[in-house]
């Protein structure tokens, strides 16, 4: 947790230094100009590997080919509900042999055409010229000569006995086996014993590129970085700005929302089939098409708003899922989604009753108002509510003619005085959800009994946030116009972006994180502005011996 | 077989068991003793004990419902009744407070230490946890024993699809968990090489195995120079890396002019069927396939040691197929003695014991010498909590079977009911019964050290 005290002496939010780094592309002379707080040390940063989804999406980079070759890798572990916390990304038996299989994939795909790939001569000398420009991309920086000449030696192990694109085939191969392409090497200056390392601005490229692109750098980032143009926090937020108007912006910033949410989770919902007969692969498809839509509307077509983003009343179909939404889908059955406005007594709100959003926060066979309101409770406020002690029975009474879950959660309360406690924190905020079944239907009743939707948020820390409210929506706008869920979004950018939980000599970023994300009214872009304008952000801990 | 031509099998695994065929004859003519093997058979949510543990003496006794379809089976089963989970790992009140039970007995399961202290799992704990802090007894017996195979250990899944800390039973160290392989066709091809690209001839072949090896080579080089560079932890990650890149390079790096393989009939690939692994009914087909796919990588001698984990602890898996719509962790927790979740459980607890059933005939179908695969094979069947109602973590519904070529008497009924053991025991045990005979203690100090009495 934050500590206060730990902000004595810190000037959080003054004008961001301008000094200038020293060498192109080097680190400076004097970093502690840089830092926000010089006297923190950073925490320890841990070395980061690609995950599976930043591995694809910098191998279609790269080789400007689909690397969907790349899903043979095995999912990544999920900690804290992201899949990129270093501590535990290590490689396996299983990660070394895909990374083999996969490369040759790759490569062999890449080189169909190595005219165009390479875009010179089949000879030697082409492919010490591509060596140079592809490796700079697969490595993130200008190659050493040392680089050079491995990735030349992979290449005569082609072309020797074999042909020009063998060679660019192989030395493709080794380019994403190299620890350089696999992890986020940060190596400019190893020997710094400062508590506060600066980073290179190659090595600022490329966290900014896996942040907001969830890959690699491009050449202009790269060319930036050569010219010194990563120099100042100024020059860096306004690349960030750049990089997140592009198209590829939108990847990375939406496998957050999705990890955040919990509809990364879609491709493996299963729903019973007697309950939900309607969950067909056709509707998971539109339900997991769902959220990239609704990040691209408020944040790259709308005002930016976390606002927004919880109490839009629009929604996006298609033919397969308009019908649980109560609306006309449009005609055929083309995958894409449209946007559409459902009815107004349902009571959408923005990313809170996307049917993704309730499938998967929701059992296989039914609703979950624990699992819904728990979803509120840790992810948007911020303050996971303990989970329950032994010895409780947990799972909910029969269902019985007539009952609703809220009769059933207030019998389940009774039985058991041990769990009122907690549950009283997420229960009376997901019965609320109750008018949306467990794939996100809209419903007045349950077993024939009108459904209560009113509910309460009790006992949170902003105490404005506490207090009753109707129904999902006037949650939403609830939740909306909080300062602690802001905060708590903040912080859950933070360890999306940095890869790791945030402890406490992060204070210093995260303050600096929540306030600019509050001065701009929750919009979603400053806040990953911010981020990059961090201690977290520009500097690593030493390495120690 | 269309799969399984000469040049398939030199580009997978089987490739680097060339010598296999003679290993058979010598093992026929009674020259070489065969292989003893560990496989861990791990299913989720618990059991029931008055409907699990078999009634009567040590050396007779009836089964119980929930294991009723292992009685072909029963004369080379051993119960192991009255082991608990030691301290670290225990409910609150006796010491272990990191993660949920589900969490705990998963990770707890092959490493009998406590989760690491964190705040990474927050929504399935009692308190909070990391990850798994240890190795597990797989790996460490992986690298103890470092069998001459293909595969020093093999983790396969079947619909596990979860990726956390409740997902995961095998560590290679604390913070390092190793996924399982969940999908047949990857665990065909990795064992028997029809998927791995590579040319139409010999010596394409053997130029790609060369190409392997020069990538591996710089890869290796720039790894250890990078390693002299960084901080402690990282150097560690990167050792793990190496590490990985050792136990594959050997199989998809050969020597030319290897000798020719021809299948023999006690190690052939079983015929793929298509699954639809995001589909819930078809887990006794992915179920199938993959215990095939086990069964022939420890006939091949593929492996040696080898986890087969189904679905993740606290699964929701749906059982529609056998007639119940419920999910599996909401029956599991229903305290009523009668009804549709006690039936649904009951009847997915049967279930679970009809795949072991199955596996345990494939392995005994394997004749190794005057004994079966099974005999030379010892398999644990493990959940990751006991009663599962209570989430109680103090009798664990622990199964046998196989004798690791006669180092266990099995047909027997184990009862230390009255004088609890440390499942740290049970896991010295394992190692003792694969020839790690000296391993005196394994996991965390709060369990009792030794092996477990009686056993092997």
């Amino acid at each position: 947790m934050i500590v206060p005290a730990l902000l004595a002496g810190c000037s959080v939010g003054g004008a961001a230094p301008e000094a200038g780094l020293g060498s192109a592309g080097g680190s400076a002379a004097g970093p502690t100009e840089m830092a926000t707080c010089p006297a923190q040390p950073v925490p320890p940063t841990p070395l980061r590997r690609l995950t599976r989804f930043e591995y694809q999406n910098a191998a279609a980079d790269l080789l400007h080919v689909d690397a969907s070759a790349a899903q043979e890798l095995p999912a990544d572990e999920i900690t804290s509900s992201f899949d990129n916390n270093a501590g535990v990304l290590t490689v396996s038996a299983l990660h070394a042999e895909k990374y083999v299989l996969v490369s040759e994939a790759l490569a062999k795909r890449a080189v169909q055409n190595v005219a165009e790939l390479t875009g010179c001569a089949a000879d030697e000398a082409c492919a010490v010229n591509f060596a140079r420009r592809f490796g700079r991309r697969a490595f993130r920086r200008p190659l050493s000569a040392a680089d050079e000449q491995a990735l030349l030696t992979a290449y005569r192990a082609g072309a020797t006995g074999g042909t020009h694109a063998e060679g660019i085939e192989v030395m493709i191969r080794a380019a994403l086996q190299s620890p350089h392409f696999l992890y986020r090497l940060e190596l400019t200056s190893p020997t710094d014993t400062r508590a506060q390392v600066l980073l290179s601005q190659f090595e600022l490229a490329t966290r900014l590129s896996f942040s907001i692109w969830g890959s690699g750098p491009d050449d202009a980032l790269l060319d930036a970085a050569e010219r010194g143009e990563l120099a100042s926090k100024s020059q860096v937020a306004a690349r960030a700005r750049a990089m997140l108007a592009e198209p590829r912006g939108r990847a990375a910033v939406t496998h957050f929302f999705e990890q955040w949410s919990g509809t990364r989770r879609l491709a493996t919902t299963s729903k019973s089939s007697t309950a939900f007969p309607g969950f067909t692969p056709a509707l998971r498809d539109a339900m997991a098409a769902e959220l990239p839509a609704l990040v691209e509307h408020v944040l790259w077509s709308g005002d930016r708003s976390v606002r927004a983003l919880l109490t839009t009343p629009s929604v996006f179909v298609n033919a397969a899922s308009a019908d649980v939404y109560g609306v006309a889908g449009p005609a055929g059955s083309a995958p894409g989604l449209v946007l559409a406005q459902p009815p107004v007594e349902h009571g959408r709100s923005g990313l809170l009753t996307l049917a993704g959003f309730l499938a998967v926060q929701g059992h296989p066979d039914q609703t979950s108002p624990v699992l819904r309101g728990k979803f509120v409770r840790a992810m948007l406020m911020c303050e996971p509510p303990a989970p329950p002690p032994p010895d409780v029975d947990i799972s909910l009474p029969e269902l019985q003619e007539g009952a609703t879950a809220r009769d059933r959660l207030a019998a389940h309360q009774a039985a058991g005085a041990s769990c009122s406690g907690c549950h009283a924190l997420m229960d009376p905020i997901g019965l609320a959800f109750e008018s949306f079944d467990a794939i996100g239907r809209y419903r007045d009743a349950e077993n024939g009994q009108p459904l209560d939707t009113s509910g309460e948020i009790m006992g949170a820390g902003e105490a404005a946030l506490s207090g009753r409210f109707g129904n999902v929506r006037e949650l939403g706008e609830k939740l909306a116009a909080s300062a602690q869920v802001r905060a708590c979004l903040a912080s859950q950018w933070f360890r999306f972006a940095a890869g790791r939980g945030e402890v406490e000599g992060d204070a210093c970023s995260l303050e600096a994180m929540k306030r600019a994300f509050e001065a701009s009214e929750g919009d979603v872009v400053e806040l990953i502005v911010a981020s990059t304008q961090t201690d977290a952000f520009w500097f690593r801990s030493p390495y120690r011996p | 077989m269309s799969y399984l031509t000469r040049r398939n099998l030199l580009r997978g695994g089987l490739a680097a068991t060339a010598a296999l065929p003679l290993l058979d004859a010598r093992r026929a003519v009674g020259q070489d003793a065969a292989p003893t093997r560990l496989v861990v058979f791990a299913t989720p949510n618990g059991t029931r004990n008055d409907l699990f543990w078999p009634t009567g003496s040590e050396t007779s006794f009836q089964l119980n419902q929930l294991t009723a379809p292992l009685e072909p089976h029963k004369s080379k089963l051993t119960f192991l009744k009255g082991i608990r989970l030691n301290d670290s790992l225990q409910n609150g009140a006796l010491g272990g407070t990191l993660g949920s039970e589900h969490a705990r007995g998963t990770g707890g399961m092959l490493t009998a230490r406590p989760l690491n202290a964190g705040r990474e799992f927050q929504s399935f704990g009692n308190t909070t946890s990391g990850w798994g802090s240890g190795q597990s007894i797989d790996q460490y017996l992986a690298e103890q024993l470092a069998p001459p195979t293909t595969f020093k250990s093999l983790q396969l899944g079947v619909h596990v699809r979860d990726t956390e800390v409740r997902a995961r039973i095998s560590y290679s160290a604390s913070n390092q968990p190793i996924p399982p392989r969940e999908d047949p066709k990857d665990v065909f091809s990795a064992l028997f090489g029809a998927a791995a690209p590579g040319g139409d001839t010999d010596a394409e072949l053997e130029r790609l195995w060369a190409q392997r090896k020069s990538v591996f080579d710089l890869t290796r080089a720039e790894m250890n120079r990078i390693q002299q560079l960084v901080g402690a932890e990282d150097r560690a990650r990167l050792d793990a890396h190496l590490t990985a890149m050792r136990d594959v390079e050997q199989r998809l790096v050969k020597v030319s002019g290897m000798p020719g393989l021809e299948p023999t009939a006690s190690c052939s690939p079983p015929s793929l069927t298509e699954v639809d692994l995001s589909v819930d009914d078809q887990y006794e087909q992915a179920g199938r396939l993959q215990m095939d796919l086990a069964a022939a990588a420890l006939a091949c001698d593929q492996t040696r040691i080898l986890t087969l984990q189904w679905s993740y602890a606290e699964s929701e898996h749906l059982f529609q197929f056998l007639g119940h719509s419920g999910n599996h962790h909401v029956i599991s927790h229903d305290f009523s003695p009668s009804g549709t979740n006690f039936e649904a459980y009951n009847a997915i607890q049967t279930w679970y014991a009809e795949q072991l059933a199955y596996f345990l005939s494939k392995l005994d179908g394997y004749q190794e010498g005057d004994r079966t695969l099974l005999d030379n094979t010892l398999v644990l069947w493990a959940t990751e909590i006991g009663e599962s109602t209570q989430h109680d973590l103090t009798l664990m519904p622990y199964v046998l079977a196989g004798s690791a070529g006669g180092k266990i008497a099995a047909g027997r009924l184990l009862d230390f009911s009255q004088n609890r053991r440390d499942n740290n025991q049970l896991l010295v045990s394992l190692a003792h019964a694969l020839g790690a005979d000296d391993l005196q203690s394994f996991g965390d100090e709060s369990g009792a050290s030794g092996p477990l009495p009686g056993l092997v």
